[in-house]
């Protein structure tokens, strides 16, 4: 097994920014390069009808050196690894590799250490067979479908999420799949089944999986402990345009029980909407994390109606949305009024200011005239009232190309993150954050012996007497992009922070006092800081 | 297909049948639905592509984001005529609307003394007309129209002679050519914004229609001049304008709170088959075949049950497209006439203000009911053409996991669709009542349409 990976990285030593705000509530707007032309990712995700959906990307480090390495998905074209050669601190550069993931049919990827060596693999849907590709160390990754018992059966695969159930020794994956791809006539109600793929009896791959029906399109899957029960349930993000009688999912996945539907008994509400993406984050600090779906036109912002009084929460969750200003539905730029469509989106302190900003990948499905063909990224900023402000022209980051999938990463390791998108038949484009007068940071990377190295399901709780940051680790979501990576939090002004981690088996670590612009891993059981 | 089989056996059995469909044709005007023979393959394979493109239409007008229930009616008619006229336009018994409805000129004409054939011509027609109707839909439905058309088109092509096909296909176009132009002036071809206003300014007063959803393009309403564009049938959209609802009050005496207070109350003591009518009923825009789809679904499953003949399917199917386009356009006259408040907004606003109603209020004024007006022209004019007491199943909402419901004529099932909209909690008991009788007005227009002869 690959030994803990130690890392601190030492804070720059120019002037620590204290910015938090630029007064009135005004977040500060960070301010992005466009680094595609030079940074050595010339890749595009390409394709027709079977991959108007899709175009995602995987984020971690295969090779050791703690920055994070992108596979992309293509589509037509071969997916491709680009290793990160980045200086600390220095322009983005990114250099080809052969990795053996050169699949084609690709639409999207996740990182996930599958067998717990330590060393990452990849979940990989496809327009086909599904692939899981074992991670060798060096940016090299060899098919692993037969020898961890995978099926990777023959649909259109779009979305996926896993975790550790619990006393399990390998993950349980969840396979989103999209439209029956034969039915070429009446594709309309015609979904095929996702799967659900739990591990084999006798604690070795992967047992044949089971159907998660009803199934009704998925483009987005996430295992979140919504409720903070200790088990995390599955939530799903369904395409309303090809589904008959459908709608949202939230499921029980109870270790050792069939998966089954929340109800409406349960409290679960139905809502219909064309799901493209999950983003999940505790905005409120009340300990349930918010949920931020893509649809086209409208998103949602989901929030529990009412957490934790008198009792258990119930699935039931208020859309605020609108008065949270992240509905983000028409283009934010140009004079184009018709409704955008919206694809990635991800949660992530971009001016390090404390509270979490939002990232939208926006494009058209394909040549919708009713929706905006120019459609811009959004970058939303969370305010100090909790609402957010658009700030993705100012920051540089509103490209108008067919955005489908992101990664939102520090990729040249400056405590500052940066901005990959993955466009559709266009170029996958590249932003280094320049920003220079925005807040400190954290990085944290919780890890444990044995199975579930990188703690999926653990809560890393920050607090520095002003905020308390949570965040959920987990795999999945977003638009078929996932990223293993550490976990970073904006502290603003703070030069250092209470952490803790809440660990997947619910043991509750202590809380430790630890120094901002720095990352920090942090092992189960001594609670000791890795170096 | 038999044709098929002409086409492996040679030219001179393609001669004989193009003579004998010919003479066919001429049977066919007497013996409609009893004929035999090559006409009769003729008749299933027009059949089949009436039957195909109208399930791909209810489908696309689910999925093409612009197709709320007015749009969507608007091409119900505009498909139902185009469908007719393709039929008439070859049989005798058949009167042309050319001439009977609002802005359409006679139809081109059919050579004389020369054989096409209906299923190449109804092909032809149906695939333009519904292309371009649809030309806005998105990638999914642009491949399923190819496809179709491609695969109807070889399939009603075979084994039918090249100049047949030739000569069908040139009319088909034409005739859709020119029932595109008609429908190109009617005022309602053009949807910006999904139909929403860019810009709209609320009507004052606390009567006045209020946004219900948070739905940023909803804070305005649907369609407000929808009223105004060319009808099909009836003289004009104020033809059966309707008295005003109850005059609005906060009084807890008035008839106003009093049917403000039904709807709350029936909120809260639904029963089981209340709630299952109201989502059999639901219909809604982008979710469903709509409200006029969903009586055209209804009409689709009589005509395969009963294997009406084509002259009485496309019969059917342009009167009842002609009435609920009709009544969309009546009713929207009147709903921003009166641009009248929703349940929601009164009752939030001064009985119970954390009420929810069961239904999603559609986002335009209430008065009256949308699906009232339509369903009671739907109904008027299927009674009209197929029967009073004509009992039929409904089993449009089977894909979506609700059971089949019976009815025992078809104002049984318009009654029941307008006080779906009252259990539903989006509609009050007068938009209900004054929406059927409206329906019942416009849809006497249809009716009165002269179609077979």
């Amino acid at each position: 097994m690959r030994s803990f990976l130690a890392v601190t990285l030492v804070a720059a030593l120019t002037a620590a920014s204290t910015a938090a705000s630029s007064g009135e509530g005004q977040p500060v707007v960070p301010t992005f390069a466009n680094e595609t032309a030079a940074a050595g990712i010339e890749h595009q995700f390409t394709g027709g009808w079977q991959f108007m959906v899709g175009g995602g990307v995987a984020t971690f480090d295969c090779d050791g050196d703690t920055k994070p390495d992108v596979y992309i998905a293509g589509g037509t074209s071969k997916a491709a690894l680009f290793r990160n050669t980045s200086t600390s601190g220095g322009p983005l550069k990114f250099e080809k590799v052969e990795s053996g993931a050169e699949l084609d049919a690709v639409t999207g990827a996740y990182p996930l250490d599958i067998d717990s060596d330590g060393i990452t693999d990849l979940v990989i849907p496809r327009v086909g067979e599904d692939v899981l590709m074992r991670g060798k160390g060096g940016c090299r990754f060899e098919r692993a479908n037969e020898a961890w018992g995978f099926d990777g059966g023959d649909a259109w695969s779009t979305a996926y999420s896993a975790t550790w159930e619990k006393g399990a020794t390998w993950p349980t994956l969840a396979i989103g799949t999209y439209i029956d791809r034969k039915q070429e006539d009446f594709p309309w109600g015609n979904c095929t089944d996702s799967k659900l793929y739990r591990p084999a009896a006798d604690g070795n791959g992967f047992a044949k999986p089971n159907a998660l029906a009803p199934s009704y399109c998925a483009l987005s899957m996430l295992f979140t402990d919504w409720n903070r029960s200790g088990t995390p349930s599955l939530r799903v993000s369904n395409d309303r345009e090809y589904y008959k009688g459908g709608q949202e999912q939230l499921w029980h996945v109870d270790p050792g029980k069939p998966p089954r539907l929340y109800t409406p008994e349960e409290g679960w509400k139905p809502l219909k909407i064309w799901g493209m993406g999950i983003a999940s984050q505790d905005l409120n600090a009340d300990g349930y994390p918010e949920y931020f779906l893509t649809s086209m036109a409208d998103n949602k912002l989901q929030t529990l109606v009412d957490p934790g009084k008198g009792g258990p929460p119930k699935p039931s969750y208020a859309d605020i949305a609108f008065k949270s200003g992240v509905i983000a539905q028409r283009p934010h730029i140009g004079d184009d009024v018709k409704p955008s469509t919206a694809w990635h989106a991800q949660f992530e302190d971009m001016n390090n200011d404390g509270r979490p900003d939002l990232f939208i990948a926006k494009g058209n499905v394909s040549e919708m005239p009713d929706f905006a063909m120019r459609d811009p990224n959004n970058l939303l900023l969370q305010k100090s009232d909790g609402t957010f402000v658009e700030v993705g022209d100012k920051a540089g980051v509103a490209s108008t190309l067919t955005a489908r999938g992101a990664s939102i990463a520090d990729f040249n390791r400056d405590g500052k993150l940066d901005l990959l998108v993955v466009n559709r038949n266009g170029p996958t484009e590249i932003w280094r954050n320049m920003s220079e007068a925005i807040g400190n940071w954290i990085d944290v990377s919780p890890r444990q012996d044995g199975a579930n190295p990188d703690a999926i399901g653990a809560w890393i709780e920050i607090r520095d007497g002003e905020r308390t940051l949570i965040r959920e680790v987990t795999s999945g979501g977003g638009h078929v992009s996932g990223a293993k990576t550490a976990v970073h939090f904006g502290t603003g002004s703070s030069v250092a922070v209470d952490l803790r981690i809440i660990w997947p088996d619910g043991r509750v670590g202590r809380w430790r006092n630890v120094a901002t612009r720095a990352s920090h891993g942090v092992a189960k059981g001594t609670e000791e800081l890795l170096r | 297909m038999t044709g098929r089989v002409f086409a492996e056996r040679g030219i001179k059995r393609i001669m004989f049948r193009n003579l004998a469909a010919a003479a066919i044709v001429s049977i066919a005007m007497l013996f409609t639905g009893s004929i035999h023979g090559s006409a009769a393959d003729n008749q299933a394979g027009a059949k089949m592509v009436l039957d195909t493109w109208y399930r791909l239409m209810l489908e696309l007008v689910r999925h093409t984001p612009t197709y709320t229930p007015p749009v969507a009616s608007r091409a119900m008619g505009y498909v139902g005529v185009t469908a007719y006229e393709a039929i008439a336009s070859g049989s005798a018994r058949m009167e042309s609307l050319g001439g009977q409805l609002n802005g359409l000129a006679a139809p081109p004409s059919r050579q004389k003394s020369v054989v096409y054939d209906e299923a190449v011509v109804l092909e032809a027609a149906l695939a333009k007309v519904v292309r371009e109707l649809f030309s806005n839909t998105g990638p999914t439905g642009q491949r399923a129209m190819g496809a179709m058309s491609a695969k109807l088109g070889k399939t009603v092509t075979a084994g039918v002679a090249a100049d047949i096909v030739e000569r069908s296909t040139a009319y088909g176009t034409e005739l859709a050519d020119h029932i595109l132009r008609w429908a190109a002036a009617d005022g309602g071809a053009t949807i910006i914004n999904m139909g929403f206003p860019v810009s709209y300014s609320l009507k004052p007063g606390p009567a006045a229609w209020r946004p219900t959803s948070l739905i940023v393009q909803q804070q305005a309403p649907l369609l407000p001049g929808w009223g105004e564009i060319r009808p099909f049938a009836m003289p004009a959209g104020a033809i059966c304008a309707l008295p005003p609802p109850p005059a609005y009050s906060e009084d807890p005496g008035s008839e106003f709170h009093r049917q403000a207070r039904e709807v709350h109350e029936t909120s809260r003591t639904l029963t089981d088959e209340q709630r299952t009518i109201a989502r059999f009923w639901a219909d809604d825009a982008m979710l469903s075949t709509t409200p006029p789809g969903h009586w055209i679904s209804i009409a689709l499953q009589i005509i395969r049950r009963d294997n009406l003949s084509l002259e009485r399917g496309t019969d059917v199917l342009a009167r009842l497209g002609i009435a609920v386009a009709d009544a969309f356009i009546g009713c929207w006259h009147d709903k921003f006439r009166y641009d009248l408040l929703r349940p929601v907004t009164y009752i939030r606003r001064l009985i119970d203000p954390k009420w929810e109603s069961l239904l999603i209020t559609p986002p335009f004024p209430e008065y009256p009911s949308g699906h009232s007006t339509q369903s009671g022209a739907a109904a008027t004019v299927l009674t009209a053409v197929l029967g009073e007491g004509f009992a039929f199943e409904d089993a449009t909402l089977v894909p979506e996991g609700m059971p089949t419901r019976r009815f025992a004529s078809f104002w049984q099932a318009a009654e029941e669709a307008g006080l779906s909209r009252l259990y539903g909690g989006i509609h009050f008991r007068a938009a209900i009542v004054q929406g059927l009788a409206q329906g019942r007005c416009i849809g006497a227009y249809a009716a009165a349409l002269r179609t077979l002869r």
